[in-house]
């Protein structure tokens, strides 16, 4: 088990994880971090808006930056003319 | 050794010298567990109950994949799983979050216990009826709160509840959860709970660091989580004889 750290930068502000947590290996804590940012944006859509130019950042316990992800690369955003807009037959 | 456990009931009961007596006479054997050591496993039979002497524990359920929803904690002076006297094998897991001390009380002996003192009976009763109350409180937390009041509202039940045990002050208290239990405590990720400490730091409301919440807006965070003590009962209740 190895200590990550998953920290968050948004837009408005950084969040640390100061704690990290004990985890098998990168790819789990890199599962984590992607369900950790999908949940945050889940709520922040609730209010409407969400910002998708935030990064995560994931570290190992003496802070070297393990990966690196974009929000935007972590939710598909499928748009285009709606079906009350597909031609009709 | 179970001045925590005797505070919380003359809270709320009389309890004469003789129930008192009583109860000491039914106290089995003492036991430690460890940082995530399960106390109770689900479906097993039980022939004792546990009363938590000293550090916390938890109640949950996981789900296959691993999910766990954390449905109450257990603070000093709390019976762990009174409810497994009268359902012998109980439906969820019962861990220690961190180095614990507990007392088993046999169930013979509560049977004893509570044939010979019926008025003891009736304010275990009222015990159990009590972890109902915060197991339906949660459920709205889980259900309808946002991550914040949620997080407000744990916050402002524990310290309550850590208060009657003289375990807390109005400005804070001490809180062993790592940051996954927190995470399972609130059915949210570890990230959004971070987002959501980041934010009542933010709003000056309490800071959780190093196992410690310090309470900055006691008033403030009480009227995000529209946290109302009542579902607590923490005061003197009409007698039960």
């Amino acid at each position: 088990m190895t200590r990550f750290h998953i920290h968050i930068h948004e837009t408005l502000g950084f969040i640390a994880d100061e704690e990290g947590a004990e985890l098998a290996d990168l790819a789990t804590a890199a599962r984590r971090a992607i369900e950790g940012v999908r949940s945050i944006l889940a709520e922040d859509l609730l209010s409407g808006a969400i910002d998708l130019r935030g990064r995560v950042e994931i570290t190992d316990g003496e802070g070297a930056v393990l990966q690196v992800m974009r929000f935007q690369d972590l939710v598909e955003v499928i748009q285009g003319p709606g079906d009350d807009q597909a031609p009709s037959r | 050794m179970i001045k925590h456990h005797l505070a919380k009931l003359r809270l709320r009961h009389e309890i004469s010298a003789a129930e008192e007596a009583g109860i000491y006479a039914a106290l089995g054997e003492v036991r430690s567990f460890g940082p995530r050591e399960i106390v109770v496993r689900a479906e097993t039979l039980l022939t004792h109950s546990t009363l938590l002497l000293d550090g916390m524990m938890c109640r949950f359920k996981d789900l296959k994949s691993g999910e766990r929803q954390i449905a109450e904690l257990h603070i000093a002076g709390d019976f762990v799983d009174l409810h497994s006297f009268v359902l012998q094998r109980l439906d969820h897991e019962i861990m220690a979050i961190k180095r614990c001390q507990a007392v088993f009380v046999p169930h013979d002996r509560l049977r004893h216990l509570t044939e010979t003192f019926p008025h003891l009976a009736r304010v275990y009763w009222f015990s159990t009826a009590l972890d109902a109350a915060i197991h339906r409180e949660w459920v709205l937390s889980l259900g309808r709160r946002s991550a914040l009041a949620r997080l407000a509202a744990l916050f402002c039940e524990l310290r309550v509840r850590l208060e009657i045990v003289g375990m807390a002050e109005r400005s804070g208290f001490v809180l062993p959860l790592n940051q996954m239990e927190l995470a399972e405590c609130m059915g949210l990720t570890t990230v959004h709970v971070n987002r959501t400490l980041r934010d009542l730091r933010e709003a000056s409301l309490l800071t959780f660091r190093n196992k410690r919440v310090e309470i900055h807006d006691l008033p403030g965070l009480e009227k995000i989580a529209e946290f109302d003590p009542f579902y607590l009962y923490p005061g003197r209740q009409p007698p039960l004889d």
